[in-house]
């Protein structure tokens, strides 16, 4: 009898001690995982504008967050490129991973990016582009290993395409094609563009290259001579202020008394280039986000209001947009496996990624396309110098180039 | 020659020939001049190659974009613009060009270096990666009608002001004092030590003559590539440096030449190449530099090995 008493009185003690234990586990506060962001940025060179505000956006971004949620804390470590030096922002890749970060972020040209990218793919890592806006940011570019690689940015087939339907819209029915040849993303652009403008049936006047970076300046005046030289609807490009051709050209043009419509990329936003004389006029070009408090999104004016003066000093980018974006996609991802940060994992999820919402829009890819597509632009035209919101504008068709 | 072929050359060699080309390619050149001239002197008297002369420019330009920025009027702007570089050329001069004078020639291009990243690295804390905008001269970018043919009133304006310049130079060098004494100094600059030149003086000279077509390849350049950057006309200064060697570098006269030369080729070349190969104009101007260099290594335009004023 004693050891019947003694049997229950064990068992009761165990199951009240596993119900304490089972208590106090559950009373406790889970601890939030902190991830850990490695930011190589360009902080001095050609990519700067756009590097720029997206990181300035995201650190503010991810201060909000990380105040509201329980679940995952992100902790932001940063290396500057110095210009996108090769070697710097190899050793900047090194570093931040030495500095244990899980995942990868690097800057929006995929030319550029390479040996940062190389670096962490290599390393297992995830990673991401805010707004590189080529097809080449995964496997295409970077083989298999390259499934671990994404961008937030526009495909640049969709973003050239975009602009065509623009143009059409605009009743534009012959086009003049200026294409910078320094970067894939430039050069994909007006191919798309052309490719879009044919299959609707507009014409093409006529087909100049030019060189920004690093090119000869003497050559910029040439295109604009000839520009100026046939008469078309509208002048397009894919080019940016700070890579030094985009101002050249625009007030050479202007200055002749050509006041041709100049349509423009993402990559001609921004209003640190425009010039007291003559004021820029007559200028559209599609972009993620006004930057300038008009846009038709309510959060990115408060987004835009918040981070006032630091996108005022990147340039006034619609890239400022492009960091949240991304860490809202990196988020979702985490979420899916469940806090693995693994890169493998983390990528597998991301190609799963349909009509995820961001703060930039809607978000897909897909196993072979690591760059969005399928984005709402911002129409902006600049009129004396004052950039406003026009419309928003999605491709119908994504062309081949 | 067969179709395909000698189409192309006709076009290019119309293209060339277009009056609106050769006179775009004369005022290049004629910017390119005055930036040999400016390296020249310096070589002549000092025997330094001043590689950190691009960024005297880039100041100016900083300086006009500043004013521009300020509504300050063009005339203020370019006062402003001359004050930056003259200052910056002789605290340039004395901190260390003079000090260095006597090392090797090694040493005082590799302190050039130093200063020219320096003055790239102060801009880039100073004025950022984006730069500025100047655009005080921008009307100069308006065409004139000449003969039919709309000309751009800065290839106009750069070309009487090379000519004005290198005018005054030429007086500055005959009918000076310093000038004499700068001539002295550049053919041997230990032997008109001893007969009383003082070297202090001409060096200073040498590099305010040289700050003074800086301030003025500014105000020109900023008409047509109105963005300032801290790279501002490094590139220019790179293809200059080719040009005045190629011009032959023991004679002013020759490395003005020959920073015209590099100037109005690229000027044609770029205009008559057909448009999807103007990408490789830095390849076929440096391929005609290797060329030319390898035929003629003592430069196109210098005189046999006899004895020669270098200013």
């Amino acid at each position: 009898m004693i050891g019947v008493r003694k049997t229950v009185l064990i068992a009761v003690a165990a199951v009240v001690a596993a119900g304490a234990a089972v208590a106090v586990s559950a009373a406790a506060p889970k601890q939030a995982q902190t991830v850990t962001i490695g930011w190589a940025y360009d902080g001095s060179g050609a990519m700067a504008p756009f590097d720029g505000p997206a990181l300035a956006t995201a650190k503010s971004y991810v201060a909000t967050l990380n105040k509201r949620s329980k679940r995952f804390k992100l902790r932001i470590v940063t290396c500057d490129t110095q210009g996108n030096k090769p070697a710097v922002a190899k050793a900047c890749a090194a570093r931040l991973l030495g500095q244990g970060a899980q995942v990868i972020f690097t800057t929006c040209d995929v030319d550029f990016a390479a040996p940062v990218v190389q670096e962490s793919i290599n390393a297992g890592r995830l990673t991401i582009a805010p707004c590189i806006g080529t097809d080449q940011m995964g496997p295409k570019r970077f083989g298999p290993k390259g499934r671990l690689a994404f961008s937030f940015g526009n495909v640049a087939q969709d973003e050239g395409s975009a602009m065509a339907e623009y143009a059409w819209s605009r009743g534009w029915r012959s086009a003049s094609l200026a294409t910078d040849t320094v970067i894939v993303y430039f050069r994909n652009v007006v191919q798309a563009f052309e490719a879009r403008w044919r299959q609707l049936g507009g014409t093409i006047v006529t087909k100049e290259t030019y060189q920004s970076l690093g090119g000869n300046q003497a050559s910029w005046q040439n295109v604009v001579t000839r520009l100026n030289a046939r008469k078309a609807d509208v002048i397009v490009t894919s080019t940016a202020a700070a890579f030094g051709a985009q101002v050249p050209i625009i007030n050479g043009l202007r200055t002749l008394g050509n006041n041709t419509p100049i349509l423009n990329s993402w990559a001609g936003d921004g209003n640190y280039w425009y010039p007291a004389n003559p004021k820029v006029t007559n200028y559209y070009y599609v972009t993620y986000a006004s930057a300038f408090g008009d846009d038709p999104n309510r959060l990115v004016n408060q987004m835009v209001q918040r981070n006032k003066d630091a996108i005022a000093k990147a340039g006034s980018t619609g890239g400022f947009i492009t960091g949240p974006a991304a860490i809202d996609g990196l988020l979702v991802a985490l979420r899916r496996t469940n806090g693995n940060t693994s890169g493998a994992a983390l990528a597998a999820q991301m190609e799963r990624f349909r009509n995820v919402p961001t703060l930039s829009g809607k978000v897909s890819f897909s196993r072979a396309l690591h760059t969005v597509f399928g984005r709402q632009y911002r129409v902006m035209q600049v009129q004396q110098n004052q950039p406003k919101f026009l419309r928003l504008i999605k491709a119908k068709v994504v062309p081949k180039i | 020659m067969s179709g395909p072929l000698a189409s192309g050359l006709t076009e290019f060699v119309e293209r060339a020939t277009e009056l609106q080309v050769q006179v775009d390619a004369i005022s290049l050149g004629a910017i390119f001049a005055l930036m040999a001239v400016g390296i020249g002197l310096v070589f002549g008297v000092l025997r330094l190659i001043n590689f950190a002369y691009g960024q005297l420019i880039m100041a100016g330009g900083f300086a006009l974009a500043f004013a521009s920025e300020q509504g300050w009027s063009v005339w203020v702007g370019i006062a402003l613009c001359g004050v930056v570089v003259l200052a910056l050329s002789l605290v340039m001069e004395r901190a260390v060009f003079r000090p260095l004078r006597g090392q090797s020639p090694a040493v005082m291009l590799i302190a050039t270096f130093a200063v020219a990243f320096l003055l790239q690295s102060i801009a880039l804390l100073w004025f950022g990666p984006l730069g500025k905008t100047a655009a005080s001269l921008a009307t100069l970018n308006q065409t004139v009608s000449v003969g039919g043919v709309e000309i751009r009133k800065i290839a106009i304006v750069a070309i009487v002001a090379a000519a004005v310049c290198l005018g005054l130079l030429l007086l500055l060098l005959e009918r000076t004092a310093v000038g004499l004494h700068m001539r002295a100094a550049a053919m041997d600059f230990h032997t008109a030590r001893l007969v009383g030149v003082r070297a202090n003086r001409v060096s200073g000279a040498a590099v305010l003559a040289s700050g003074v077509l800086a301030a003025v390849v500014a105000v020109l350049l900023t008409v047509q590539f109105p963005t300032v950057t801290p790279t501002f006309a490094l590139r220019e200064t790179i293809i200059v440096l080719a040009g005045v060697v190629v011009g032959g570098m023991t004679r002013l006269v020759s490395a003005t030449l020959g920073g015209f030369a590099i100037g109005y080729v690229s000027g044609v070349l770029g205009a008559a190449l057909p448009t999807e190969q103007s990408q490789y104009l830095p390849s076929f101007v440096f391929g005609l530099v290797i060329l030319v260099l390898l035929l003629r290594p003592e430069g196109l335009f210098a005189r046999g090995p006899r004895t020669v004023e270098r200013v």
